[in-house]
């Protein structure tokens, strides 16, 4: 029986269970000092001066820094696709110079004996501010002064695509055209565990980092630039992470400041960033405006779309430059057969937190827009908006399904799946007829049910490369070497799971390693659903290639460990792999308050193999939890003067056990060709249909009053709102 | 580990009575997971960053540190509580229980074996916060309805799974309890 | 988000947090459950220069009843008084407690700290005026009796002096016959309420007391005329009326018109709860 595809406990559980695992915040080292970052109060305003001597003063404190004892240099951009001439322009300092742009920027470091007092200290650092008028959002900095002034804009870029052919002659052709602007709020991915970095020089003279986590040989290489050191005096060491969500791990401000002042101090220096400062300093993501429109024929075939968006990146780019854009284009599109379509996405910076990805990023917003509008027009032709998919999802027997850019641009390929095969099975777990019986009845006695659903296709498995080594060890275990990380996604388990059926032993002769940056010279670390396809396959290789090197037989782990061979293997993938999925969301709306209940929800994903099923579903599972609640309750919303109002868990309104059905979820496999073992990532999908989902079953319960549906979250007030409060 | 024992200079009991300085170290005694156990800290210190950063427990952990996330639950007195709302020394002369309690040696409690097998932690950071949520609950309530399991867990947030396991595994335990 | 610097102190009796209220200036607050204080240290929202702890004073979490009042001391728990009797006199009280927070808060949370923080979106400030009660605050100097009317004066402002300790409040019983409930609305169970209302119908008599709306809790005195009229046939306009008649504050959480509404139709549920036909 082989190992992919069995549902195997993880083994990462035990030290989770009894309190023994290593988050940094739990660990410690010898002499210890404790950080505290100054972070901006202002929006927006020219910084004349700073003065520390209070916070110098103050009980314990050993020192204080500002951008005047850093490097004036920028945090550089890590991806090479979303790096533009103009996006270098934007880049985030390390501590603020002349300029703060957003409430929550790092403006000084305290360091102290325990961390009360850092931020007793913290409190005593005064800032000499001029203050700007601030600009709160996209359309206000359409018309503002630019915030970085080599960039002259706050527009960073503007990227057009457009598919084939007479977009213009497709509308003028249509029976039906629906229009609206269609919103999506700050979101964040808001892991339990904050931020934080612990930082110290061993016996060997290494400056050890610990804390890291999502892109540790970036981090590293960054690092080591900055501070003028070869790479390889400086380890990066992941231990146990309390959720990424796109969030943890990019490089940011403290990645530096913390190991600078380890060497500045001679002493090991501990930051742990409290929860008030992650809702600033931690990267923002989702805030989108689409103007969006829709033309479809009589019969209901989608003949043609367009849509011009703005991204709010806020006032920095910072490393994940813009990417959000780019890959909310890619994810507009959907799993639909458009004859044309014209896209026009920018990259706007206002005065707020800077944005980046969250969880699903591009598609769940591109999957918000494109879904309402579907059920919008659906609505106008008087068809049903399952039957409207129907007719247009792109069949089974379409695979491969490629559409073409005409400048050069990389083609959107939809390499394997059945579509509408995948569809049904979503609607024939949800019991779809039997629902819409249900609803009909619940109807008859007053109360308020929709149905609402969302198809998606979404992009994965993101490349380039990652390295994998297979050490033979005398205890008769093998240790598998590679370069992506855990989120606590149980990745370690899955890819034991593929090393132990490639090689042909147990699960338990498997040892993971990726902890720190020795264990690989190179990995592109955990992101876009990319590291049980990208790591699996090299692992397949690495097997591979130490099969052959031991001969015939079955592996002897110690004599080859004696005998020094060790597998290597890389995996390279040039272009990403599109998935498809499905949700199906039903809602109860109380009348006289605007409540929304999710009664039930069900996923549908093509994850290609399913490696570990029970940690897939979870992962699956968990992503719908946090599209629900980006449907229903999480903003982060600013006032006019660009000042945070959501800055704690008592106005961040994350759903508990009580606000959630059990997420049903249903696996489909249909392997892609594009590798070897057949996989498409699946950690994120599970959030990218739900918002629509949740959305359209809204709409659906509202009746006519659901066309107003085009702002997320559906707070309690803005269904009340719609219903007409009286 | 015996006021004795501990790593300070003897420390200022607090008295009853009068106000201390706000720098003073203050003795606490407790019972910690069923044994004698002792610190001093100011008093504006919380019972959590005690536990962490005093008497080394770092299972309990910090994920918002204004009463909202339920990753510091302790039981005090038996009750769960949210040690970042507990001043530490407000513990002395009470039963403090934590997660690293929760095992027998290299045996795992029954919630701990229940959260593994159905896959009811992901990250694991608010999993001791539930696991001890749990623990109280379970002892308390054995007859516990559904809708009371989904309530009295309503009190941690989880940002991984959505939950379900994490209601399947507790419920399991309770109903373990009754057979 | 670590607690500001303060010099602290046990009492070991009432007596002792009266003497140390009275020595630790205008800048000194009493600690008991933390739930509400707690985070406002955190938060550095409070700063007080002195924290007097008096969560382990014996004695003064009793519950009494007697000639149909009951009188509950200040420390005692939220959870206590969710468990009292959901279909007697304290009905109203028992849910009201039972909303709030989650299992944690209740086990630690206090009657006396609730009603001293007085946070205008609090339930127990709401069900102590619909119940007419009597606080009663000790100092040094002696004791005095404030009816819950002239104690809440505005957002986390009360009617306790300085050196004051709120020790006991007393509820009356409702009137023979008379029904209480009481009914909120939060985004989550467990949050802080948008709105939330106490109601008490009987023969004659009427009480409809509504927080999260204004400075303080407060009556909603032509509406209670209407009930207290007709009874079960005014329900409908009384809980309009609510809706209109109180001053009403709106924000960016919610606006005047929403509040209104909420009162409306939280009046509505709660006084159909009361009426037993829910």
């Amino acid at each position: 029986m082989s190992l992919i595809g069995t549902d195997i406990r993880r083994s990462e559980d035990r030290p989770l269970l009894t309190g023994t695992a290593t988050f940094v915040g739990d660990l410690w080292r010898e002499g210890q000092l404790w950080a505290r970052v100054v972070r901006s109060y202002s929006p927006h305003g020219i910084l004349n001066g700073i003065d520390i001597d209070a916070a110098r003063e103050s009980k314990g404190v050993v020192d204080v820094i500002t951008a005047a004892d850093v490097p004036d240099a920028r945090i550089p951009i890590r991806l090479p696709f979303a790096e533009t001439p103009q996006a270098t322009l934007a880049l985030q300092p390390l501590l603020a110079r002349d300029r703060v742009r957003f409430v929550g920027e790092a403006v000084a470091v305290v360091v102290a004996e325990d961390p009360y007092l850092a931020e007793d200290a913290a409190e005593l650092v005064v800032l000499d501010l001029e203050e700007l008028d601030p600009v709160a959002d996209t359309r206000t900095a359409l018309g503002a002064p630019a915030l970085h002034e080599e960039l002259g804009s706050n527009v960073v870029n503007v990227f057009p695509m457009a598919y084939g052919g007479d977009v213009d002659g497709a509308f003028a052709a249509a029976s039906v055209v629906v229009t609206d602007t269609l919103r999506v709020p700050r979101n964040a991915g808001t892991p339990l565990e904050t931020r934080g970095v612990l930082a110290d020089v061993d016996e060997s003279g290494r400056l050890v980092v610990w804390g890291a986590a999502k892109v540790k040989h970036f981090n590293r290489d960054v690092l080591a630039g900055l501070l003028e050191l070869p790479p390889e005096r400086i380890v990066l060491v992941e231990g146990n992470v309390g959720g990424g969500f796109g969030v943890r791990g990019e490089f940011y401000p403290e990645d530096f400041l913390i190991p600078f002042l380890v060497i500045r101090l001679g002493r090991p220096v501990k930051w742990i960033e409290d929860r008030r400062e992650h809702f600033v300093a931690a990267n923002h993501s989702r805030e989108q405006e689409h103007e969006l429109e829709l033309a479809v024929s009589a019969d209901g075939a989608l003949l043609a779309f367009r849509d011009r968006f703005r991204v709010d990146i806020g006032a920095y780019v910072r490393t994940q430059g813009v990417l959000m854009p780019l890959i909310t284009l890619q994810q507009l599109v959907g799993p639909y057969a458009w004859g044309a379509f014209e896209l026009d996405a920018s990259a706007v910076l206002t005065n707020k937190t800077p944005a980046g990805t969250f969880r699903a990023p591009g598609v769940t917003e591109a999957t918000f827009v494109r879904e309402r509008m579907i059920d919008r027009a659906a609505a106008e032709l008087g068809i049903d908006p399952i039957e409207l998919r129907r007719r247009n999802l792109i069949p089974g027997n379409s695979m491969p399904f490629r559409f073409e850019f005409g400048n050069g641009a990389p083609p959107i390929v939809y390499d394997s799946g059945d579509f509408p095969a995948i569809f049904a099975a979503l609607l024939e777990r949800a019991g779809y007829e039997e629902l819409r019986a249900e609803q009909r009845r619940a109807l008859a006695e007053g109360r308020r049910v929709g149905i609402g659903i969302s198809v998606f296709t979404e992009m994965g498995g993101i490349g380039p490369w990652e390295h994998a080594r297979i050490v033979p060890l005398a205890d008769g275990r093998f240790c598998v070497q590679c370069g992506i990380a855990s989120l606590g996604q149980g990745v370690q388990t899955a890819l034991a799971q593929i090393a132990g059926d490639q090689l042909g032993v147990p699960f338990d002769a498997i040892e993971i390693d990726h902890t720190d940056t020795d264990t690989v010279p190179m990995g592109f670390g955990a992101f876009a659903s990319r590291s049980t396809v990208l790591a699996g396959n090299a692992i397949a290789l690495a097997a591979q290639d130490l099969k052959e090197k031991a001969g015939d037989g079955p592996l002897d782990a110690a004599r080859l460990a004696a005998e020094d061979i060790v597998g290597e293997g890389r995996f390279e993938k040039e272009a990403p792999s599109f998935s498809f999925g499905a949700n199906l969301s039903v809602v109860e709306i109380d009348p006289e308050t605007g409540s929304v209940h999710v009664v039930k929800h069900v996923v549908a994903f093509d994850v290609g193999r399913a490696v570990n099923p029970t940690l897939l579903r979870g992962q699956l599972a968990g992503g719908a939890a946090q599209g629900i609640a980006g449907a229903l309750w999480e903003e982060l919303p600013y006032d006019d003067d660009a000042q945070p109002l959501v800055t704690s868990f008592v106005d961040y309104l994350m759903p508990t056990a009580e606000d959630l059905p059990p997420i049903d979820v249903v696996v489909l496999e249909f392997p892609t060709a594009g590798n070897p073992l057949g996989l498409k990532g699946g950690g994120e999908a599970g959030v990218a249909g739900a918002p629509a989902a949740v959305a359209n079953a809204v709409a659906d319960a509202l009746g006519e009053a659901g066309a107003g549906v085009n702002e997320l979250p559906l707070s309690a007030a803005r269904v009340r709102a719609l219903l007409g409060s009286g | 580990m015996s006021r004795a024992d501990a790593p300070y200079d003897p420390p200022m009991a607090a008295p009853d009575g009068a106000f201390t300085d706000a720098d003073a170290e203050l003795g606490v005694e407790l019972t910690l997971n069923g044994a004698p156990a002792s610190f001093s800290v100011p008093a504006r210190w919380t019972l959590a960053d005690a536990l962490r950063e005093k008497l080394g427990l770092t299972g309990t952990h910090l994920g918002c540190e204004h009463g909202i996330c339920g990753a510091c639950t302790v039981l005090l007195d038996g009750d769960a509580v949210r040690a970042c709302l507990v001043l530490a020394v407000q513990a002395d002369g009470h039963e403090v229980e934590t997660v690293e309690g929760l095992a027998d040696g290299e045996e795992l409690a029954p919630l701990q074996r229940a959260f593994h097998e159905h896959h009811a932690l992901q990250c694991g950071f608010c999993t001791p916060g539930f696991l001890m949520t749990a623990t109280a609950f379970v002892r308390d309530e054995p007859q516990a309805t559904p809708a009371r399991v989904r309530e009295a867990l309503s009190g941690n947030l989880c940002r991984c799974t959505g939950y379900a396991p994490i209601v399947t595994a507790v419920q399991m335990v309770l109903d373990e309890r009754r057979a | 988000m670590k607690p500001p610097p303060f010099a602290y102190a046990r009492a070991g009796s009432l007596e002792e947090a009266l003497d140390l209220l009275a020595e630790g200036s205008e800048d000194v607050k009493a600690l008991a459950g933390g739930q509400s204080l707690v985070p406002a240290l955190s938060f550095r929202l409070v700063r007080p220069s002195h924290l007097v702890d008096i969560d382990g004073i014996a004695g003064l979490d009793e519950i009494r009843e007697s000639d149909g009042r009951l009188s509950i001391g200040a420390l005692a728990r939220h959870a206590a008084l969710a468990r009292l009797e959901r279909a007697g006199s304290w009905g109203a009280l028992a849910a009201a407690a039972r909303a709030i927070g989650h299992d944690a808060i209740r086990v630690r949370g206090t009657l006396g700290g609730s009603l001293a923080h007085a946070d205008p979106a609090a339930e127990l400030p709401v069900v102590a005026l619909a119940l007419d009660a009597e606080l009663l605050l000790a100092s040094r100097g002696g004791r005095r009796t404030v009816a819950a009317a002239d104690f809440f004066l505005g957002p986390f402002t009360t009617a306790l002096a300085p050196g004051e300790l709120l020790v006991e409040t007393t509820f009356a019983a409702p009137p023979a016959g008379a029904r209480t409930a009481f009914c909120e609305f939060a985004t989550r169970t467990g949050d802080f309420a948008l709105a939330c209302v106490c109601v008490g119908v009987g023969p004659g008599w009427a009480r409809i007391a509504v927080g999260g709306v204004g400075a303080t809790p407060v009556r909603a005195p032509q509406a209670e005329a209407l009930l207290a009229a007709s009874g079960a046939d005014a329900v409908e306009e009384a809980a309009a009326t609510a809706g209109r008649e109180l001053e009403v504050y709106g924000d960016r959480t919610a606006n005047e018109g929403r509040r209104r509404d909420l009162v409306r139709t939280l009046t509505r549920r709660a006084l159909a709860e009361a009426l037993g036909s829910a």
